[in-house]
């Protein structure tokens, strides 16, 4: 999985970015219910234009959060401010935004037609305006022709894009969609994920986007949100997040990661068993036990044995590499890495066979132990 | 009352939160007023004397030092007890037989056993009378005993209640897991032991649940033993007999608090039984079909063909009853009784009456119930309303119909209350049978509103439309089969009901049901059985219109749900 990430993110060259204006802003936001928190102090910026994902794992409050800067959800305390209003006690249908839920929640009852007028209707805009704008926003989403039909007679993927349309007709300034792609079936959610990655760039409105599918986070968002049990973990491009995790909870997150147990030695260095090993400077102290996580593709076997060597105990065909399984010879720790296929054959992989390995220093970060399970 | 908060346009938003609390706000303040005032009246009441003194359980003591009263304790515990045993009893079989066998003409038997519901209890006592009475042409059945009594009553009540334990028990048996069956076959297990283990076990909530429904069907009703009762005084009798009677006010408030026990007991083992069995349902387990048995079918064909038997039998005679000119001496047929020359101010006035106030009950009943039960699923906040709202619409449920028609009495008749000017008008009636008939209702609201996306008020509001806007475009189309059949509910009981509207009448506004009553007692039979017949008539035209309306809906109208 992770080559298909790593190509992806190869592919996205950072989008170049106008002098950013913030869109919105949330302060030291706090959910509780009863005696539980959802929210603990979240601090964000999101910028005009910006396509932003909230990711994280099932219950991190993600959704909460979304339906916090909705109005859905009252906050418990903390601020929110959309271009430059203090919107934080404001209800719902005074702040400004479109959102597409996770249901899509059509109106079974009414067209395509009516579902996506739902909102121009109230506006006492007239009929020919409402005809016109209905046209341009479901030619937009693909979908001219279906304005007599009636959601139940449409596909999945269908329905979602007469939720995007519906969400986008009022032209809000904040676009919000929770979890859009998840009840559709992988061949449909690839397609669709590129149509509104495309829609939003032409759109540039701002854009929020849950989900807890981190491919469709790294490919889609200008920025990642990454969450868990209430608090941000960290904030940053798909590339930033990928290469650089800033805790340990990201880096098993994001992608594939061995975990080494080690322990802290002076900047730059850690103990793995009674070798050193390089990695890149840290903050910990000493002797601290802590954990070296580097990813499986930075992992370099060779046949020559080196300073660390391990015994081959598992190999895995995935296509475009070959997953390697060893356990370490002088400490009892297992250790995985992608071997691209063409190298494999120089290596000549069998069970049993013992390999030397390197741990490239630019590639290994030191965590405190025991923080990486989520 | 809901109207007023549909008046004022919003142009601010925060007006529309102010509106559904005015909404919520008018929701409870109309149960506080048509049922906690009136019961919490009624209980002080109990502990007055005539004076309006308070004597603490003076009443009480009194009650149960009058052996003529406590009598009927014993007296209603027997009946409701045995016409339990009965209808839970036959109604089990008829139930088995529709969802657990291969039998013919499912559909015909369930439309006969339903009819009981559209008639007045007044009517099977009536029947029963022509039945079984001194002149009846089958008294020899009975074996010497008297119809007048509990062997009456008993017949007459199975007769009324057993539709509703059909209902509950169909339901029961239907949520069967075919699995299960699948693997006591694969095991070799005898049919009695799968029916011990796995039937039985499966409907146990269902059957408890019916039970006290049943139970309290019974013990509270008073149509039929004050018809078909003679001597025998049951407590819904000894409520009437003390207020209309002898105007002893106080104990009848005695009585109805005694008669409020049972069913308030049993109110509390359902919502118990509710909270249990949510848990037990399984969202993988598969229907189970039937396979034809030749010898079962038709044993349960020709069990359940004998009730729907009896049932027709029941009103047949009512109608025949009714069209003829003097039973047993001349038979010949005329349509004299149904100009009810028994009544001064003429029988289809009442009749007018009643239509007027079941179309007012279905009308408005229909629309403040749902509107209700959707503030209380669909809004945030207010949850203290919300919870105090849904609370007193589960209330009317444990509320007898005598009970509650007393307490109006009490609350509305006082001198210096502000809604005085209600007492004896149809607007009374009303708000008496809506609030009678509510807990029903708002049950298959709240059903129906818990089907619905929870997200289509949230996207209304990210549109900026008001919420009675989506409301009206939205959410109530798409529940109309549920509104309509709250609406036929609430017609059909408006249609039928006598034990609280009794006390509320008076000269303008007697009903049909009322007049059954009073033309019986004023020995008019087959004037009365023409009344009861005029109702049953009326209910099945509109239950019949309701059906194919529904019909037309589900098919054109409402093309969305199987739009393709
Ligand atoms: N109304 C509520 N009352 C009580 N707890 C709630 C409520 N709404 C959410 N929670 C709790 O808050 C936590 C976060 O919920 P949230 O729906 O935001 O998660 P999420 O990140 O969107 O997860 P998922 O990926 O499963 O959608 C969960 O533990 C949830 O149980
Ligand atoms: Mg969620």
């Amino acid at each position: 999985m992770h080559t298909t990430m790593t190509s992806l993110l190869a592919a996205d060259t950072p989008t170049v970015m106008t002098p950013t204006t913030p869109h919105l802003t949330i302060e030291a936001v706090t959910k509780r219910f009863g005696s539980f928190t959802a929210l603990d102090g979240i601090s964000l910026t999101i910028n005009e234009g910006e396509f932003v994902c909230f990711l994280g794992p099932s219950g991190c409050g993600k959704t909460t959060l979304l339906r916090t800067i909705a109005g859905l959800t009252q906050q418990t305390t903390g601020t929110l401010i959309q271009r430059d209003k203090d919107i934080s006690t404001l209800p719902t249908q005074a702040r400004d935004f479109g959102i597409v839920f996770q249901s899509y929640a059509l109106f079974p009852n009414l067209t395509v037609f009516n579902n996506v007028a739902y909102g121009l209707r109230n506006r006492r805009v007239e009929r020919s305006r409402i005809q016109a704008r209905v046209g341009e926003l479901l030619a937009l989403v693909n979908l001219t022709g279906s304005e007599n039909k009636y959601p139940a007679a449409l596909s999945g993927g269908q329905q979602q894009r007469v939720a995007l349309a519906r969400a986008l007709a009022t032209e809000p300034g904040l676009l919000l969609l929770d979890e859009p792609l998840s009840a559709l079936d992988a061949r449909v959610r690839g397609h669709l994920r590129s149509q509104i990655k495309a829609l939003q760039a032409r759109l540039g409105v701002t854009t929020i986007m849950v989900t807890h599918d981190q491919e469709e986070a790294l490919t889609m968002a200008d920025r990642i949100v990454v969450m868990n049990h209430g608090v941000i973990e960290q904030v940053g491009t798909p590339a930033e997040i990928y290469h650089q995790p800033a805790s340990a909870f990201v880096a098993s997150f994001i992608g594939s990661m061995n975990f080494l147990e080690v322990t802290a030695q002076g900047d730059n260095q850690a103990l793995l068993g009674t070798m050193p090993c390089a990695c890149l400077s840290h903050t910990l102290k000493v002797g601290q036990a802590a954990q070296l996580a580097i990813r499986p593709e930075a992992v370099a076997l060779s046949r020559q044995a080196g300073a660390l060597n391990g015994e081959v105990i598992g190999i895995e065909f995935l296509g475009p590499f070959q997953r390697v399984t060893l356990r370490l010879t002088d400490v009892d720790q297992t250790l995985i890495a992608d071997v691209p296929s063409r190298d494999s054959t120089d290596l000549n992989l069998y069970q049993g066979q013992v390999l030397g390995i390197h741990l490239p220093a630019e590639a290994a970060r030191l965590y405190p132990a025991g923080s990486s399970q989520q | 009352m809901i109207a007023e908060s549909f008046v004022k346009s919003a142009t601010k938003p925060s007006l529309e939160s102010l509106n559904r609390l005015l909404a919520l706000l008018a929701g409870v303040a109309l149960l506080v007023v048509g049922l906690l005032f009136p019961l919490v009246t009624m209980l002080i009441k109990s502990l007055q004397d005539r004076a309006g003194d308070f004597i603490g359980l003076a009443n009480f003591a009194h009650y149960f030092q009058t052996p003529a009263l406590v009598n009927s304790i014993a007296n209603s515990l027997r009946v409701a007890l045995m016409t339990t045993g009965v209808v839970v009893g036959l109604a089990f079989l008829c139930a088995y037989g529709i969802t657990r066998t291969c039998m013919p003409g499912k559909r015909l038997f369930r439309m006969l056993a339903i009819l009981p519901i559209l008639a007045p209890s007044l009517l099977p006592a009536i029947s029963l009378v022509y039945l079984f009475g001194n002149q009846g042409f089958l008294r020899d059945l009975l074996a010497g005993q008297s119809v007048y009594g509990p062997i009456g009553i008993v017949m007459g009540m199975s007769f009324w209640i057993f539709p509703h334990a059909l209902m509950l028990l169909t339901t029961a048996l239907t949520n069967s897991d075919a699995r299960l069956y699948e693997a006591a076959e694969a095991l070799g297990t005898p049919k009695w032991r799968t029916f011990l283990t796995i039937t039985l076990p499966g409907v146990r909530y269902g059957l408890i649940s019916c039970l006290f429904v049943v139970f309290t069907l019974a013990i509270t009703d008073f149509g039929v033993p004050k018809i078909i009762g003679g001597q025998f005084s049951v407590l819904a009798t000894d409520v009437y007999r003390q207020v209309v009677g002898q105007q002893n006010f106080q104990m009848g408030a005695v009585v109805s608090v005694i008669l409020l026990l049972p069913a308030v007991l049993s109110f509390i083992v359902d919502r118990w039984i509710q909270r249990r069995q949510v848990a037990q349902l399984s969202a993988r387990a598969v229907p189970w079909q039937p396979s034809p048995s030749p010898l079962r079918d038709w044993i349960f064909t020709l069990l359940c063909y004998a009730v729907a038997g009896a049932i027709v039998l029941v009103i047949g005679t009512a109608v025949y009853a009714s069209l003829v000119q003097f039973w047993p001496y001349n038979l010949s047929i005329t349509f004299e009784h149904y100009t009810f020359q028994g009544m001064a101010d003429g029988g289809w006035g009442a009749w007018f009456n009643s239509l007027k106030l079941a179309f007012s009950v279905a009308l408005v009943g229909t629309l403040v119930i749902f509107f209700n039960a959707w503030l209380i699923e669909k809004s945030e906040g207010f949850r203290p309303l919300r919870q105090g709202l849904h609370f007193m619409a589960m209330l009317p449920m444990a509320v007898p119909g005598m009970v509650l028609g007393l307490a109006y009495i009490f609350f509305f008749n006082q001198a210096g209350n502000p809604f005085n000017w209600l007492y004896g008008t149809l607007t009374i009636l009303v708000l008496n049978t809506l609030v009678h008939f509510y807990t029903v209702c708002h049950l298959t609201s709240v059903t129906a509103l818990k089907q619905l996306d929870p997200e289509f008020e949230a996207v209304g509001a990210s549109l900026k439309v008001p919420f009675w806007t989506t409301f009206c475009r939205v959410t109530l189309p798409v529940s109309l089969p549920a509104v309509l059949d709250i609406s036929v509910y609430l017609f059909v009981n408006a249609m039928t009901t006598v034990s609280a509207v009794v006390f509320l009448y008076n000269s303008d506004t007697r009903l049909a049901s009322v007049a059954v009553l009073h033309l019986d007692e004023a020995g008019y039979f087959a004037s009365a059985a023409a009344m009861a017949v005029l109702i049953f008539l009326t209910s099945l035209v509109v239950k019949l219109l309701h059906t194919a309306l529904t019909h037309v809906l589900l098919n054109n109208a409402q093309r969305w749900r199987h739009a393709c």
